[in-house]
């Protein structure tokens, strides 16, 4: 071949390597980024006031003062908003009319009872109480405003009666004349879909059913039974998304028939076009930043807080604390196994059928999935070896870091033959030639050497404990339990977690950086080890160099 | 005579006015820790040995009544798993063995190729001060955990793939294949890099000497020296792909069906390992259905062994070969 | 090096020695099913604050996994989101468990579909047939020329238990039915497919995806409480046999019973048993 054409080749080589490296680097920034991204923002983003209410009364973090007057601040801002919305359901909730009606009737009755009355009276005043409460109950359920007009005209007749005049009965002619005005100003026939769209509403202002809304529970009103749902959007974005809910309405329709529909934002005000509550929507708009006070917020205490309502709030500090236990001691476990067979494979075996059986045994090893090894751990560690030792015979830490020991001995094994192989000839002659045993040889001169080698082997490992989910499911890990006091407990841990929130809650949606939060944390902690072996590496690299 | 450091005195050869003969305690004291020595370092190497026979006889006992009832013809050959079905459940696994395959090959194809060439790119190619650079990064690609794969093949690469090819469904056997590659390329980077860099300088040198450029050094002189190092690279890689379960199970649709077209990847696939991970938490244990599960752990089990086996014929006759040129 | 190898280690055999030396005090372990683990955690935090002194762990791998915890006495409450098969049973038997089960809410199974899907009625013979592949695309329904993507519960679940009794009558499902494991996995593959259909729990029917009406009920609490939507199944705790009066595990089993706890099930999704 001309060199020209072998030239060329030689370019368009080194062109591939270099390509890969970028696509390497690209597939790094594609898998990490979003992840990075979302998972910072559990750290450092914007909270709100509800957000400091909730540390303080969940956690007992924050200035109790501070709080409390700055809750008292957005308060005042959001009086309007309460205001605005229940003057609207005045004139639309017809159930919670009804009932305030049939109530000032009974209390009435009591009234009178407790004046002692004489009976005909009584009788009279009681039949002329029912007679108004049932034309108020039929104005409140009309859809025609004549008729609203009709009843409450009739109503207001007995006005000035002085018999009613200072009795709970007057209750009735303000109630009647709120109604009427409120009528006045809502088209009744469209007093079903009010209704229902104000549901929509306040389930996004306030709090719905199964999750929380913009500003949290009215207070002075039934506390929700999870603490997720009793405070208001905690977080910036949160209450952004939420906003914009509040002010669009999201509808399904179909633009072209035999196609999938296509999403249209209406404008809720319009709904509400020419009613009391349009005002509302202009106001929140203006008026949310007051309402809820959004800052800057670093939080630290992320990796150390405990999570409350089933992660929802709250850091990840105990299952840090659980990666780590359970990481170590499994490091602890793999690395002496895995130096020791290595040097025994390369020092002292020679290739006959038994090595040769014990490299594919060690090969097929890697093979196995982690489940199974998560089965084994079970079946064998906690109900076998630890129960041998007159250990209780449960899950716990100890038989999975154990399993997880096992699970990653392959790598550590594989890595660290190449290490111990690839010392130069020379230095094991020198020692020998000095007169040292193959034994101190070893452990003076090869072992040192090969560090570099075994520490990348370690590294390996490392990532691929502290990620592993499938082995503790069954032999440490739970969903929910207290920080381990020993390694006999069980612990709940960042791979676990974040595979729990992510497969089996709901919530998970609801919480983007929560999810992406704790794999940042366990990307970060094992960065933070491999960090630490990777000094350590390049410092006895360099010791070895002899610089 | 010197003092040694502690305290003792010590006898040099030119001293003694003996021969220099071990004392019958003293050799065999030298003989027992050899050997003894030998034989521990043994026992201990074994633990591996160990692991993998209790792991193999833990999964035989559990799957042996199941083996025993149901015929192993139709096990291996058909395609329908029904194990739950009321009337008659069915315990084909030929799709499963189908799904596995693809998925292992599929992440191979992608996986062996860049990784080959990023390990030449770090060894041969770029300055010390970028590898040192560089390796981290590819330690750090190690250091994300499956489930965070498993988010990214569900939530990212599944509608993209949706959407940028039409394909009718984004979770299927492309989209494994290419997470899968992902996370075996760390692995099969460092090794076959450390084993790459382990070629010693002479035989660059001397090929550059010849004349050769450097994609023949790399090709045809310094690859075939680190070829151990390198199958031991992809043969690790390829135990990562078959053995990984949580992001198959999310990434691969678990249908458990061939492909129609054998070459459309675009189709859902099921493999072993998702069927044991996504069925074992649920089932009754003991049940039919249990030991099915595992029937098809000790099934992934000796199809892992009898690969690890070829490899290791496959890597002896290359030995051979080298050896003889 | 040789201070901090010892170093760790003492400090391993400390932590061991400390856990072997621990006075007991009172746990409660529970174990079982992923669908039932939300109504397990909101009772424990609740239980946290009730009852300071007990340690409560949840694990959530699974209603097999937990069946078998129980029968080998390794958890108090083994939480299912379908009845105990006869092999279970039979098990817990011969080892001297008496499996005694508690309902502690309802759980309607809905269809789902995307929101751009103009299709929003469908009967369960409709359902039936796309899952056995007889019907595969949409336009044959009446909706857009796309192909219809069935998206199944794994066959142990109990989802898929009952979605099989009263949907697909026992008969198989076609093979390029996709299978995921978990509920939000469903939510997660019909929001981001528009071809798809799906069956989850009544709890997961959020934005972002769209429920039909089967048979023409429409599924809510109400309907579902009173059978008019029969698609339904009890959610389980188990215990061996029915827990001492008083025992922190009575308590436990009993408070979806309170108000309270009919509380902390309907915020978690599912369908109270009680009507407070």
């Amino acid at each position: 071949m001309k060199i020209a054409v072998r030239n060329v080749f030689d370019k368009v080589f080194t062109g591939l390597t270099r390509a890969s490296i970028v696509l390497l680097v690209l597939v790094l920034a594609v898998v990490l980024g979003p992840i990075l991204y979302r998972g910072s923002s559990a750290v450092v983003f914007r909270g709100t006031v509800e957000f400091r209410r909730m540390q303080f009364a969940v956690f007992g973090h924050g200035d109790e003062q501070q709080i409390q007057s700055e809750v008292q601040q957005a308060r005042a801002v959001r009086e309007r908003v309460y205001e605005i919305v229940d003057e609207f359901k005045k004139g639309i909730d017809a159930s919670a009319l009804t009932e305030r009606a049939r109530k000032i009737h009974r209390d009435f009755g009591q009234e009178l009872r407790y004046r002692q009355t004489p009976h005909e009276q009584y009788a009279e005043l009681r039949s002329l109480s029912r007679d108004i409460r049932d034309r108020l109950e039929a104005a409140f359920e009309a859809s025609d405003k004549a008729q609203v007009d009709e009843s409450i005209k009739y109503v207001m007749q007995y006005r000035q009666d002085e018999r009613l005049r200072d009795t709970i009965a007057a209750e009735y002619f303000q109630m009647a004349g709120d109604f009427q005005r409120a009528a006045a100003r809502v088209d009744l026939a469209k007093r079903a879909e009010y209704a229902e769209q104000l549901k929509d509403v306040e389930d996004i202002l306030f709090c719905a059913d199964d999750r929380p809304g913009l500003l949290g529970p009215r207070p002075g009103e039934l506390q929700p039974a999870l603490v997720m749902n009793q405070y208001g959007a905690t977080r910036w974005d949160q209450a952004k998304a939420l906003l914009d809910r509040f002010l669009w309405e999201e509808k399904w329709v179909e633009q072209e028939k035999g196609k999938p529909l296509v999403k249209v934002k209406v404008e809720r005000a319009k709904i509400f076009e020419g009613t009391e509550l349009e005002p509302l929507f202009a106001y929140v708009r203006d008026n949310v930043r007051e309402m809820l006070r959004p800052r800057w917020t670093f939080y630290w205490r992320y990796f150390f807080d405990d999570s409350a309502s089933g992660h929802y709030f709250g850091g990840v500090g105990p299952e840090i604390i659980g990666t780590l236990l359970l990481t170590l001691l499994s490091m602890l476990f793999v690395i002496p196994l895995g130096v020791v067979s290595a040097a025994y494979l390369v020092e002292c075996a020679s290739e006959n059928m038994v090595v040769r059986i014990i490299r594919m045994c060690i090969n097929t090893l890697a093979g196995v999935p982690s489940i199974v090894f998560g089965l084994f751990g079970m079946a064998f560690f906690v109900l076998f070896l630890i129960p041998l030792f007159d250990g209780p015979s449960k899950p716990c830490i100890l038989a999975g870091s154990m399993t997880l020991a096992v699970l990653t001995l392959p790598v550590m094994i594989r890595s660290s033959e190449e290490a111990i192989r690839t010392v130069p000839q020379e230095y094991k002659e020198g020692s020998l030639a000095l007169g040292a045993s193959r034994f101190r040889t070893f452990v003076a001169v090869t072992l040192p050497a090969a560090l570099p080698g075994i520490l990348t082997g370690v590294i390996l490992s490392l990532s691929r404990v502290a990620g592993e989910t499938a082995p503790i499911l069954f032999t440490a890990g739970v969903a929910l339990g207290p920080v381990p006091d020993s390694v006999l407990d069980t612990t709940r841990t960042l791979s676990y977690g974040s595979w729990d929130i992510a497969v089996g809650n709901r919530i998970s949606a609801l919480v983007p950086h929560k999810q992406y939060g704790m794999v940042v944390t366990l990307v970060l902690l094992v960065l933070c080890l491999n960090g630490l072996a990777i000094v350590l590496r390049s410092r006895v690299f360099r010791k070895l160099k002899g610089q | 005579m010197d003092k040694a450091k502690s305290g003792r005195v010590l006898q040099t050869a030119a001293d003694s006015s003996q021969p220099l003969l071990l004392t019958p305690t003293e050799d065999l004291k030298g003989f027992l820790g050899l050997h003894l020595g030998r034989l521990t370092l043994l026992l201990i190497t074994c633990t591996s040995v160990l692991a993998v026979f209790l792991i193999f006889l833990f999964i035989a006992i559990e799957a042996f009544p199941f083996l025993t009832k149901v015929s192993l013809i139709e096990f291996l050959t058909s395609t329908g798993w029904y194990p739950e079905s009321y009337e008659k459940p069915e315990f084909g696994a030929l799709a499963l063995i189908a799904g596995s395959i693809y998925v292992t090959i599929g992440a191979l194809v992608f996986a062996v190729p860049v990784g080959i060439l990023a390990a030449v790119f770090l060894s041969d190619i770029v300055s010390f001060g970028i590898r040192d650079f560089v390796k981290p990064v590819i330690e750090i690609l190690a250091a994300v955990p499956s489930v965070a794969y498993g988010f990214f093949a569900v939530l990212v690469l599944a509608p993209w793939l949706q959407n940028r090819f039409g394909f009718a469904t984004g979770t299927n056997a492309l989209n494994a294949s290419l997470v899968l590659s992902v996370m075996a390329l760390p692995t099969i980077i460092s090794v076959a890099e450390d084993s790459i860099s382990a070629v010693g300088r002479e035989l660059r040198e001397g090929s550059y000497s010849l004349g050769a450029t450097r994609m023949e050094t790399v090709l045809r002189v310094v690859i075939p020296a680190a070829h151990s190092g390198i199958i031991a690279a992809v043969v690790l890689g390829m135990m990562r792909a078959i053995g990984e379960t949580m992001v198959v199970w999310m990434a691969s649709g678990n249908a458990s069906q061939i492909p129609h077209p054998w070459w459309d990847l675009s189709q859902s696939v099921r493999t072993m390992t998702a069927t044991i991970a996504g069925d074992m938490g649920e089932t009754a244990k003991g049940s039919d259905h249990y030991r099915a599960l595992f029937a098809v752990g000790l099934l992934l089990l000796v199809m892992t062994f009898l690969l690890n086996m070829v490899s290791e014929y496959l890597l002896a006759r290359a030995k051979k070969r080298l050896g003889k040129q | 090096m040789k201070r901090t190898i010892c170093c760790s280690l003492a400090i391993v055999l400390l932590l061991i020695g400390s856990g072997l030396a621990e006075a007991a005090e009172k746990t409660l372990h529970v174990e079982g099913s992923t669908t039932v683990g939300p109504i397990a955690d909101a009772f424990a935090e609740a239980f946290k604050k009730m009852y300071p002194d007990v340690t409560i762990t949840v694990n959530k791998s699974g209603s097999g996994t937990g069946a078998a915890a129980l029968v080998d006495s390794r958890c108090d409450i083994a939480t299912m989101s379908r009845a105990m098969k006869e092999k279970e049973y039979k098990d817990a038997v011969g080892k001297g468990v008496f499996p005694f089960g508690h309902v502690v809410a309802m759980d309607g199974v809905c269809v789902i579909v995307h929101p751009s899907n103009p299709v929003s009625e469908l009967t369960s013979a409709q359902v039936q047939d796309i899952y056995l592949g007889k019907v595969t695309n949409w336009k044959q329904l009446g909706g857009p020329d796309m192909k219809i993507i069935p998206v199944s519960r794994d066959t142990a679940s109990g989802t898929y238990d009952t979605f099989d009794h009263f949907v697909m009558k026992q008969q198989k499902m076609a093979g390029h039915v996709e299978y995921v494991s978990t509920n939000p996995q469903a939510f997660a593959r019909v929001k981001t497919t528009q071809g798809a259909i799906a069956y989850v729990g009544f709890g997961f029917v959020r934005r972002g995806v769209k429920a039909v009406n089967l048979d023409g009920v429409v599924p809510t609490r109400d309907t579902i409480l009173s059978g008019q939507y029969p698609v339904s199944r009890p959610l389980f705790m188990y215990t061996n046999g029915y827990p001492p009066l008083g025992s922190i595990v009575q308590k436990f089993v009993s408070f979806h019973l309170t108000e309270k706890g009919q509380a902390l099930v309907e915020e978690a999704g599912f369908v109270p048993v009680t009507r407070y």
